[in-house]
């Protein structure tokens, strides 16, 4: 009988997830420890960092099957993988965001160009490491610092790296407040910090209606494939910029957001399996995506210089940066180094400029490479 | 056509798709510019706007 019992009890604990665990899953619940601790202590970006970081530690407990049919985590990922997830994200990011300043000074929207260049640092480096050119572009693009444009471009060019290419946007992407402003001080003066920039001009109603249906039109006629995307992104903002239909801009900034985005965060950590996640692609992806990022800042700060240095001091380099995408936090990360040097320099509005057309030049960038490498 | 899957094609591809997003953003920053001019077709009025439904 004590023989039955013993058995009984080592096949219970055989079925835990206990039996399972290694010290991989202990790797990974610690990096989504350290992701809510960022969130939590350090508040980058609580709303994209708790979701990925709670689901990262939970994926992690063996056992559990979240992530398998059945699970809700699985289901979330699905919405993900299906690219059903990114259109509603951009629908609720338009009908957010005010395009103002980006009508306002039409000349920063280079920016939103110059910041890209970490892209195709990126795209070459996972080239010369033996990736494919359609998996070299979807790593390359997480250097637009646009999550729902690498999750879509990653669909249609390498959908198996999906996992490894969200993670390392959306950290990143949260992570921005400390990856950049080292950077930027790095190539600018405290002098060229400190410049403060002439206020833009007021953008009438009319403007802001037509942009949307102007934008929409020339997106889908220059860059079909990645029209689903900001059709969907001007559809939100024309919603918000009407003033007739409040409730279903507010539906489609706030609650519709609020869901995705915990769907999102959710999808997005539970693909940390260690058992998939640590891998030397993962690592390579991931370096290869800091690079990208660091690359993007660069270019941004230095084109930001030279429009600068043309325009006779009347930009702040530090809003160039701005321009690699990642609204707003982009564009908070150059207010926030401005006023370190001068703490009354109130660069957010000039810095929306570049950060709004950093979300054109990732799509711009994205839907090129889909016609170049052949994918519709 | 597509860009060859090799070393020379991840340089064409990032020098072509470099230089049209600059070209493509231009582009838009010059429609951006002729925005001003849609004032004067008129006015919109948000209290209007907002008290229309």
């Amino acid at each position: 009988m004590f023989e039955q019992i013993v058995s009984f009890v080592v096949s219970l604990a055989e079925q835990t997830g206990l039996a399972q665990l290694w010290w991989g899953n202990i790797f990974m619940i610690i990096v989504g420890a350290v992701l809510v601790y960022l969130a939590l202590y350090r508040k980058y970006e609580p709303f994209l960092l708790l979701g990925i970081g709670f689901s990262c530690i939970v994926a992690n407990v063996p056992g559990s099957d979240l992530t398998q049919p059945g699970g809700l985590f699985y289901y979330a990922y699905k919405g993900v993988e299906l690219v059903i997830i990114p259109p509603l994200i951009f629908l609720g990011v338009g009908a957010m965001t005010d395009f103002g300043p980006m009508i306002a000074n039409p000349s920063l929207m280079i920016l939103g160009a110059a910041a890209h260049l970490g892209i195709f640092i990126a795209l070459i480096g996972a080239k010369a490491l033996g990736f494919t050119l359609a998996e070299a572009g979807a790593i390359g693009i997480i250097g637009g610092a646009d999550g729902p444009m690498a999750i879509f471009v990653t669909m249609k060019l390498a959908p198996h790296l999906l996992p490894q290419i969200a993670v390392a946007a959306y950290s990143y992407m949260a992570l921005m407040p400390l990856i950049q402003p080292p950077i930027m001080k790095l190539l600018t003066s405290p002098a060229e910090r400190q410049i403060v920039m002439v206020q833009g001009r007021s953008v009438s109603r009319l403007e802001k209606i037509c942009f949307p249906f102007v934008m929409a039109i020339l997106v889908n006629l220059l860059l079909p494939p990645v029209a689903p995307l900001i059709t969907m992104l001007m559809l939100g903002n024309m919603l918000r910029e009407v003033l007739l239909v409040d409730r279903l801009a507010s539906t489609a900034a706030n609650d519709l957001m609020n869901v995705i985005t915990i769907t999102l965060t959710v999808a997005v950590g539970s693909t940390m399996e260690a058992d998939k996640f640590l891998n030397i692609k993962t690592l390579q992806i991931i370096i290869l995506g800091l690079i990208a990022f660091i690359g993007g800042t660069a270019s941004g700060v230095i084109g930001a210089k030279i429009m600068n240095w043309v325009s006779g001091g009347k930009v702040n380099p530090l809003i160039g940066s701005a321009g690699i995408a990642s609204v707003p936090i982009a564009a908070r990360v150059s207010h926030v180094v401005g006023l370190e040097e001068n703490p009354y320099n109130f660069l957010i509005m000039h810095a929306m400029g570049p950060n709004l057309a950093g979300v054109f030049g990732t799509a711009i960038s994205g839907g090129i490479m889909l016609a170049l490498i052949g994918v519709k | 056509m597509t860009v060859p899957d090799t070393m020379e094609g991840a340089y064409i591809l990032s020098v072509i798709d470099f230089f049209l997003s600059f070209v493509i953003i231009w582009g838009m920053s010059l429609v951006l510019y002729l925005f001003p001019y849609l004032n004067k077709l008129g006015y919109l009025d948000d209290r209007k706007l907002r008290g229309g439904h």
